[in-house]
């Protein structure tokens, strides 16, 4: 045997919503669905990759993978998932309960452009909703709103700036 | 032999005294902190049923039993070793359990530790120590203190021998840093895992900064900022899986070659994607990892230090099966400069690929060094030189494919030819020159531009037309210092070949204790 | 005179679809290609392409007017269709064709500067009294004065780039607070876009409803009109859907909209294709919002109905011949709806989804017409719109229409970008939409999400994350990692390496 021990038979996947999913013998492609035991089956054509479930059709990909974080896409609408083993997904629940007091916040950018103007200052006070950057994207100006009331820590970006997607903008705290 | 006898009967005692050690009161204990117990981790670590253990019940020293640690009893001293297999080869194993004495550091802990060192350099294996210790053993003083300057004297002893991995599974505090430091690679567990040489107590005491554990020395921190640690996962099982993958790698020792995979890789040897990967504009990014992936072995890029000094991308992959090191510059970070931190980045995960044969192919993409005071005046001069000793030190097989941007110092520094290249190839997006065109038209025609109705297109069209005179790969490789310029669809192939006609490549070095590299 | 070489100054989906008439008419055309898409589908369609790799320049190529004319006169082309977009608007562009003799397939400049200019066309409006919101009478130079014109025809109000369209430039304004914040915004984008800073102020009707009439004139003076187009469903002003006819007018109303649009156009001496914009107020009142001097993107909801091919009639135009139909030969049977299929994320704010398209297959079937540039590889890059296909279905009433769209958007498969099929997906479904209930606020207030959840969907994705990790596992065990291969080394190298240490 030149594998290491490991509890393949569950997994359990977590959506970034909080939705939770367990799989068992998952290779098999059987899901249990209402105690009803259901057939996955994978379909490759023309370079895509369908799942047929139900007698129905999904396109799927994905789309991003990064140790046991998934960027999944069915039908064109993304969803993310990390996948865990029974004990990692304990550790999880241990570790976000004592997380949950945590002080600061960050804004990212939703999407890829340049910074046109920064609306708020260092120390500033912010309220939920309100705008702190434009970011123009694909020749349109966006603003870029709070999530979160609070008091701006650490602003990264400057006027003219270029961002990526998911780049921090500034820290707010709480 | 009697089994009911006296010495029999001893004998099963002590297994029933160790197996109440590793209660699953302990266990829980462990896994209420989100933390495995050594056992545990060694389970995951080595393949099923392969360990075996050395020293299981050796006991502390009781000599020094001030500070009450006279009640400490315990079998094993806060520390497994022993040997086992990943994927069916050998490795030596040490892991610290925390709920010996909060995995501190006594001298019979440190003399186990030592003894699996020796054992691993004897035999040529590779070592791993999973660290979860709260540092050194205050009560035993100067011995604990001993028992570490021993284990990393062996670290450097065996550094370039055999491949070490130390991976933080828990606290590492103090002395207890520099042995993991010393080996090659450094894992770490997001979240549960810290490093540093002074904790936020004395930080508090000393400067009154308030800081965090995590903040201080966790995982993200030396995974990002420091570059202290290689690799970071999000759980312990997919840390131990990670070194598990780490290996299938490496080889055993500096005598060997890495091992080959043996499967049937889907990547073709001819691919016309490549030839759009790089954009034909000089200033737009592009990921370099996309250009990884289309060369080696499908998904057999493994990167190390990835979110450290990204504008360097270091990792091992395969090509044909065989282990090789790459070292790409990512025009997508920072337009992919040098800085001191991706030169360091470069230089040591060269160094470990030349120390354990395992060939180099360098992907360039670089507009040259970081300017300014900031970088100069903490000596981008001596890191950069760093880059520099690296890789003309090594004399596996080294191959550098110019991807575009190749100027000045940093073409210099990147493996070009005369540092030792053995091929370098070039795409035809290729720009080598001394500077970049805006830069050198800006010299050049410095009074022209100064005098021009429209200076910025002038400088536009100034700097296209050295493009097309200068800085591309023609020159070059007319000159010979380029070898050839390749079509970008038929990079792996070529790579392939030049690889396979590097195989046997050997160089005698100059006899000498050893080089002296600007540290 | 008879257009022989036609050069297209645009790209994408338009580019494709003129081609397509071109061809059909025996006329050669000719394509720019641009360093951002040197490999884009509607060049492969081209007769002959002038390169634009090589050019550097800060201006995009689209909005280079000079370097545009130059190209063409060295391609000795004999006439221009800028499809839609900047230089189908540019009256500066229309006179320099005229000046090298070149036919733009489009309206005079002078009728494209005048109703251009959205003051002016107010102007126009009011003295041949086309029913107008109340406004600013002219450009606003400063927030203090449009607080003060806002005071006086009463919040809210909407502030528009004087020279824009298509959403940019544009702010709605709910209370004077807001006044300063919205116009430096409104400004500045207008600035960007159209290189003017210009605004002025209108009243803001609340969810009116998008009208526009498809009209069309020739040289010798003769104009009508092809029906209405809805374009009610709008994201920041931006269409997504649109259908024609509108299920709001009445036989009635649309002849009495459609004079005023036809005596707007002929205030101007309008010619070729041309698109009339009013809002219609839930009380049936009409206002004229601006017109639009070319070709939209939405005309092909027109073309269905009408059975016309609205490119052919614009080159026919421009080569002088008269309208082949009059006012009464007009016909609108059936219904048609086009659904724009941007590459946008439609879970992250409708942001641009840029890449590479490694697949994709468009529906196909009875009524089914996909007009797009956008094929396997094509790259979806920042440097232009967003919009890549569009969707449009011809059937017998609106609900059959609706059924089809739903078929042939599960029929539409792409990988590599996201799209807003999900978003068409979950409108198409909604019960006011289907009855045809909308007006312009429709994304906004009836919408609670962009797209539709479904609990299969989820599940498979968790699946299918969860077997690729187990899946990654089973090969990471795998025992093909050979070990004893990395010993077999060749003694050449062997002894030497044993010596040297």
């Amino acid at each position: 045997m030149r594998r290491s021990k490991k509890n393949t038979e569950k997994y359990i996947a977590l959506s970034a919503e909080g939705k939770k999913f367990e799989f068992r013998d998952i290779l098999n492609g059987e899901v249990k669905v209402n105690n009803k035991t259901q057939k996955i089956k994978f379909r490759q054509n023309n370079g895509l990759n369908f799942i047929i479930y139900k007698n129905k059709k999904y396109l799927v990909d994905i789309l991003e993978k990064d140790q046991n974080k998934y960027e999944i896409i069915v039908n064109g609408i993304g969803h993310s998932f990390t996948v865990e083993s029974p004990f990692s997904y304990r550790r999880k629940k241990f570790l976000e309960k004592s997380k949950q007091n945590s002080k600061t916040e960050s804004i990212t950018a939703p999407m890829p452009g340049k910074i046109v103007d920064v609306l708020v200052e260092n120390h500033a006070e912010i309220n939920k909703g309100e705008p702190i950057i434009i970011l123009e994207a694909m020749k349109m100006q966006n603003e870029i709103l709070s999530h979160v009331s609070g008091t701006i820590k650490n602003i990264h970006v400057k006027k003219n700036e270029n961002v990526m997607k998911d780049d921090l903008i500034l820290e707010v705290e709480k | 032999m009697d089994v009911n006898g006296k010495q029999f009967k001893r004998f099963l005692e002590r297994y029933d005294i160790l197996a109440e050690q590793n209660s699953k009161e302990k266990a829980k204990k462990q896994h209420a902190k989100g933390k495995l117990t050594a056992n545990e981790r060694i389970q995951l670590l080595l393949d099923e049923n392969t360990f075996e253990e050395v020293d299981a019940f050796v006991k502390a020293s009781q000599t020094a039993s001030d500070f009450g640690a006279a009640g400490n009893d315990n079998y094993g001293d806060g520390v497994i070793i022993g040997h086992g297999k990943i994927r069916g080869r050998l490795v030596f194993v040490y892991a610290q359990d925390f709920t010996v004495m909060g995995g501190s550091l006594g001298l019979v802990h440190a003399t186990k530790i030592a003894k699996i060192q020796d054992m691993a350099l004897k035999m040529g294996a590779p070592i791993i120590g999973l660290i979860d210790s709260g540092g050194a053993r205050i009560q035993e003083g100067i011995a604990s203190l001993a028992g570490y300057a021993g284990i990393f004297h062996r670290n450097v002893h065996s550094s370039g021998v055999i491949p070490q991995i130390s991976s933080i599974m828990g606290p590492a505090a103090g002395g207890a840093v520099y042995s993991p430091s010393l080996t090659d690679f450094i894992f770490m567990t997001n979240e549960t895992s810290y490093m540093f040489v002074t904790g936020p107590n004395v930080v508090k005491e000393v400067l009154n900064e308030e800081v965090t554990f995590e903040e201080l020395g966790g995982a993200n921190v030396h995974s990002t900022k420091s570059g202290v640690a290689h690799f970071i996962y999000e759980d312990e099982e997919n840390t131990l899986r990670g070194i598990r993958k780490l290996m299938s790698y490496l080889p055993a020792n500096n005598i060997e070659n890495p091992p080959v995979r043996e499967f049937n890789c889907e990547q073709p040897d001819y691919e016309e994607k490549l030839r759009d990967l790089v954009p034909d504009e000089p200033d737009k990014p592009y990921d370099v990892k996309d250009v990884i992936q289309l060369i080696v072995d499908t998904d057999s890029f493994f990167e190390v230090a990835k979110y450290y000094a990204a504008n360097i991308v270091v990792g091992f992959a395969r090509m044909k099966g065989k282990t090789i090191g790459i070292i790409a510059n990512q025009p997508k970070v920072l337009a992919g400069v040098l800085d001191i931190n991706s030169s360091n980045k470069g230089a040591r995960f060269i160094r470990f690929c030349d120390s354990f044969n395992i060939p180099l192919l360098t992907l360039e993409d670089v507009p040259g060094f970081l300017p300014g005071t900031g970088q100069e005046h903490e000596g981008i001069i001596r890191h950069g030189a760093k880059l520099l000793y690296a890789y003309s030190d090594a004399t596996v097989p080294k191959i550098t494919v110019i991807l575009r941007k190749s100027y000045g110092g940093a073409y210099c520094v990147m493996n070009s030819k005369n540092l030792g290249g053995d091929f370098n190839f070039a795409w035809p997006t290729a720009e080598i020159a001394v500077m970049g065109p805006e830069g050198a038209v800006s010299i050049l025609y410095r009074k022209k531009l100064a005098e021009a109705e429209d200076p910025v297109l002038m400088k536009k069209e100034l700097a296209k037309k050295y493009r097309d005179e200068i800085a591309n790969p023609y020159v070059a490789d007319e000159k010979g210092y380029i070898d050839e310029v390749i079509d970008p669809a038929i990079t792996r192939r070529k790579l392939l070949s030049a690889f396979e006609a590097l195989e046997n490549k050997h160089v005698n070095s100059p006899s000498r204790k050893h080089g002296n590299i600007p540290l | 005179m008879k257009i022989t070489k036609l050069l297209i100054a645009n790209r994408g989906e338009i580019a494709v679809r003129i081609i397509k008439t071109a061809n059909k008419l025996g006329i050669k055309t000719c394509c720019i290609k641009t360093s951002h898409e040197p490999k884009a589908h509607y060049l492969s369609l081209a007769d002959e392409i002038i390169d634009f790799t090589d050019i550097v320049s800060d201006v995009p190529e689209f909005l280079d007017v000079d370097r545009i004319i130059e190209a063409a006169v060295a391609h000795k082309v004999d006439a221009i269709h800028p499809g839609y977009g900047f230089l189908a608007e540019s009256p500066y562009f229309a006179q320099r064709c005229d000046d090298e003799g070149i036919t733009f397939v489009g309206p005079s400049a002078d009728a494209i500067y005048k109703m251009g200019n959205k003051t002016i066309a107010k102007q126009i409006a009011t003295k041949h009294k086309v029913p107008l919101l109340q406004g600013s009478h002219g450009n606003v130079s400063n927030f203090d004065e449009a607080i003060q014109i806002a005071d006086k025809i009463g919040y809210p109000v909407i502030l528009k780039a004087a020279s824009g369209g298509g959403g940019r430039g544009m702010r709605i304004v709910e209370k004077a607070s807001q006044m300063e914040k919205m116009f430096k915004l409104a400004s500045n984008e207008a600035e960007k876009a159209f290189n003017d800073p210009s605004v002025f102020i209108e009243k803001y009707v609340r969810n009116p409803r998008h009208i526009e009439f498809q009209i069309f004139g020739d040289k010798q003076g003769n104009i009508i009109h092809l029906g209405e187009r809805e374009c009610s469903i709008q994201r920041k002003h931006q269409k997504l859907i649109e259908e024609c006819p509108s299920p709001a007018l009445s036989p009635e109303l649309r002849e009495e909209m459609g004079a005023e649009a036809i005596s707007i156009a002929d205030a101007v001496g309008y010619y070729s294709a041309g698109t009339v914009e009013f809002l219609l107020d839930e009380d049936k009142k009409f206002y004229f919002m601006e017109m639009n001097t070319r070709i939209q993107v939405e005309h092909p909801v027109t073309e269905e109905v009408t059975g016309l091919d609205l490119i052919e009639m614009q080159i026919k135009v421009a080569e002088g011949d008269s309208l082949p139909i009059k006012q009464e030969d007009v016909q609108l049977n059936g219904w048609a709806m086009e659904l724009r299929i941007n590459a946008e994320d439609v879970q992250a704010g409708f942001s641009p989804s840029l890449g590479v398209v490694h697949k994709v297959i468009y529906p196909t079937g009875p009524g089914i017409r996909v007009d797009t540039g956008m094929y396997d590889d094509s790259v979806i890059s920042p440097n232009f719109d967003s919009m890549v296909a569009k969707l449009i279905v011809h059937a017998d009433t609106r609900e059959e229409v609706i059924k089809t769209l739903k078929n042939a958007l599960n029929s539409f498969w792409i990988r590599g970008v996201k799209t807003t099929v999900p978003f068409h997906k979950y409108v198409l479904s909604h019960k006011k939409f289907m009855k045809g209930d909308i007006n312009t606020s429709f994304i906004e207030k009836e919408l609670d999400a962009f797209y539709e959840t479904d609990q299969d969907e989820i599940m498979l994705a968790a699946f299918l994350a969860s077997y690729d990790f187990a899946k990654e596992l089973e090969n990471e065990s795998a025992d093909d990692v050979n070990f004893e291969k990395g010993k077999e080394i060749n003694p050449w190298v062997l002894n030497k390496r044993l010596k040297s240490l």
